[in-house]
């Protein structure tokens, strides 16, 4: 038997169950696209967020008492006497404190109630902040205790809409402040917060809050780039200060944190990895039940085609004659799934990312040349395994017993 | 006929019987059950025979041309075919054998579903080692012509009235000619117009010296033969032709 009969054989056959093929095709469509779409989603997802972060510096540290989350409740813990601590480690530098205010930011009629820091210029550092429009504050800004106030890109805009904020006069709860700058905005929903922040110099917001022993916030950056060794240097530092005994290194005992950028980002990098495994798992099951569907139909058809094989080794078969045609027919039918179901996947993905890209912004289409392997090469197994078992188990029998007794 | 479809590689030569069984038996066995069919089966048949095997429904007809035509396996008992016992080839053998020496025309047609009757006639030929590819086209559709097909070479099989899938069946059987014809009352299904149409192709066949075996019930069909078997339970009744073909052997030798 020539190869090409062997070819045409299993293309005749393909083509004389049409529905099955059809079927059969479409099951490892599912299987396959589904895994694809799910994981393709998932890392365009995790690299949205990644690409949120990484426009911070990692070496970025922030210090804050416990409790910091509920604003306004005096959870205090870091104190003056800290700061002036810290500022003498070597292995810091850009060290930015801060003091909030809760007051109310009014202009005209316009009114709202922002995040306010009253803090120093190294926090744009920090932060890798640039200002818009007019400047940031300055050291001047800061001893000159002066009623000076940089808006963030959605606080200006709420409370100016259209008009150029820089020079106007507003008031932060009952005193007046100048408008010198507009940051950039962050560009980010994730950081969309610090879009509405207002920003003060720290001896006004000292003064304001009458504050002469505890500070809310310090962000500073590790000098050296070792981030572990400036985390060790200020925990320990802020132990011995706060007379706390946790040689274990035991987060749980500290009345503050102290957390480098590159740690959250670790952990929304863990988060958003649990979330693509989640959803490959998914797809992993609807893999999984393609799979079972391939293998349902293959089975069902078994009684057709062993009829078809005996009939073939009446007429001088071989077995051999017999697995290739199989084989080659569930290759082409795998083959044909696989490939449909990977570009269908491909496509629908790259249009949900780029819908969600107008809506969100920020949005790129990932995915991993794993994430459309593995899937592919399930299937494929699959719709082999299952396509040439039954045919394996028809191709041992003698021809009269596969056709069936008549 | 063209001898390149008898490759005689592999058995001890021609000089033997075609077909000799000693003491076949056959049983089937389902879930342990044990049908017996077939019982002490002493048959000789020789090159160039017409042998029709006839006897009531249930005696073992399909069951015995199953065995002799390398379809299925005996339980005891030897078959030989050319001098070589079956139960010795192995697998790619048989197939071999199925595939140049022996066709099969089955009561039940065995035709593949969906398939057009050019496609079911072409099957043979694809597993045929020898006959070359350029050939197949002509040899189908000589066969399909030789049994007045032609009009319907694409129809698909499930198109067809039963005397027509019979014809295709037999066209089928005929297009690699070989030695051996295994026919299962290929005229149950026809009327008597087709009947002595398929009767006559298969007689032309006989007379270009092919070997037929037939299955059959009417005596009209079972007088083209020159040797009648009858089968009742599973044992052979009566064999027209016993002593002739003592002779027939003898001849041969002579001959030689
Ligand atoms: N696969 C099988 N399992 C069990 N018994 C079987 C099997 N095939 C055939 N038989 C039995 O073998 C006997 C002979 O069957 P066979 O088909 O050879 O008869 P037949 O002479 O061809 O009959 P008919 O003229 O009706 O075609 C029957 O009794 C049948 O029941
Ligand atoms: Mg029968």
């Amino acid at each position: 038997m020539l190869l090409s009969d062997t070819i045409s054989a299993a293309m005749e056959g393909l083509k004389r169950s049409r529905m099955r093929s059809l079927l059969t095709t479409l099951g490892i469509v599912i299987g396959v696209g589904s895994v694809v779409l799910m994981v393709s989603i998932g890392a365009s997802f995790e690299r949205y967020i990644l690409s949120q972060v990484e426009s911070f510096s990692g070496d970025t540290f922030e210090i804050h008492a416990k409790g910091i989350q509920d604003v306004g409740k005096d959870v205090l813990s870091i104190t003056f006497g800290d700061l002036e601590a810290i500022s003498n480690l070597t292995t810091v530098k850009n060290i930015a404190p801060a003091i909030f205010l809760t007051d109310r930011v009014k202009y005209g009629r316009e009114e709202i109630a922002p995040f306010v820091f009253g803090t120093t210029k190294e926090i744009f550092i920090n932060w890798s902040m640039k200002p818009e429009y007019g400047r940031l504050l300055n050291d001047e800004d800061d001893r000159g205790a002066k009623a000076v106030v940089v808006l963030g890109s959605q606080a200006a805009e709420d409370l100016f809409t259209n008009t150029n904020p820089i020079g106007k006069r507003l008031t932060i709860g009952s005193r007046k402040f100048t408008v010198v700058g507009v940051m950039e905005a962050m560009g980010s929903p994730l950081a969309a917060q610090m879009d509405s922040m207002v920003y003060v110099p720290f001896s006004v917001a000292k003064a304001i809050q009458g504050r002469t022993t505890y500070i809310d916030y310090i962000a500073l950056q590790s000098m050296g780039g070792d981030n572990e060794l400036t985390r060790r240097d200020i925990v320990s530092l802020l132990r011995q200060r706060h007379n706390i005994d946790n040689p274990e290194d035991d987060q749980d005992k500290d009345d503050f944190y102290a957390r480098s950028f590159e740690q959250a980002m670790d952990i929304i990098g863990t988060v958003t990895m649990s979330i693509t495994l989640f959803l490959g798992l998914i797809a992993g099951i609807s893999l999984l039940v393609g799979g079972v569907g391939i293998m349902n139909i293959m089975l069902v058809s078994v009684t057709e085609r062993t009829k078809e094989i005996g009939l073939r080794k009446a007429v001088g078969a071989r077995r051999q004659d017999i697995l290739l045609q199989f084989l080659l027919e569930a290759i082409v039918l795998t083959l044909i799934g696989g490939v449909v179901g990977v570009i269908g996947a491909l496509g629908l993905g790259y249009l949900l990312t780029m819908i969600a890209n107008k809506l969100l912004g920020g949005i790129t289409y990932a995915i991993s040349l794993q994430a459309i392997l593995l899937p592919l090469a399930t299937a494929i197994i699959v719709g082999l395994v299952f396509g040439i078992y039954p045919a394996r188990k028809a191709a041992g029998l003698r021809p009269i017993e596969a056709m069936g007794y008549e | 006929m063209s001898s390149q479809n008898n490759p005689t590689n592999g058995f001890n030569g021609e000089d033997s019987p075609l077909i000799q069984t000693k003491n076949l038996y056959k049983s089937y066995f389902n879930e342990g059950l044990e049908t017996k069919v077939l019982f002490d089966i002493n048959l000789t048949i020789n090159k160039g025979e017409f042998v029709a095997i006839m006897g009531p429904s249930g005696s073992g007809k399909s069951t015995l041309m199953h065995i002799l035509g390398f379809l299925d396996n005996h339980t005891e008992g030897e078959y030989e075919f050319h001098g070589k016992a079956a139960r010795t080839m192995d697998e790619d053998m048989l197939a071999k054998v199925r595939a140049t020496r022996v066709s099969f025309v089955f009561q039940a047609f065995n035709l593949l579903p969906r398939a057009s009757i050019y496609q079911n006639v072409m099957l043979p030929l694809i597993y045929h080692p020898i006959i070359p590819a350029e050939e197949r086209d002509s040899r189908v559709n000589k066969a399909i012509e030789s049994v007045d097909l032609t009009d319907r070479t694409n129809f698909l099989s499930n198109q067809l009235s039963g005397g027509q899938k019979q014809r295709v069946a037999i066209a089928r059987a005929l297009v690699t000619e070989p030695e051996l014809i295994f026919a299962d009352e290929p005229t149950g299904n026809l009327d008597s117009a087709s009947g002595i149409q398929v009767m006559k192709v298969l007689q032309d066949l006989h007379d270009s010296g092919h070997t037929i075996i037939l299955v059959t019930h009417e005596q009209s069909t079972a007088e083209h033969a020159d040797r009648i078997i009858e089968l009742f339970d599973g044992r052979i009744t009566r064999d027209t032709e016993e002593f002739k073909t003592r002779w027939a052997v003898d001849e041969d030798k002579l001959m030689k």
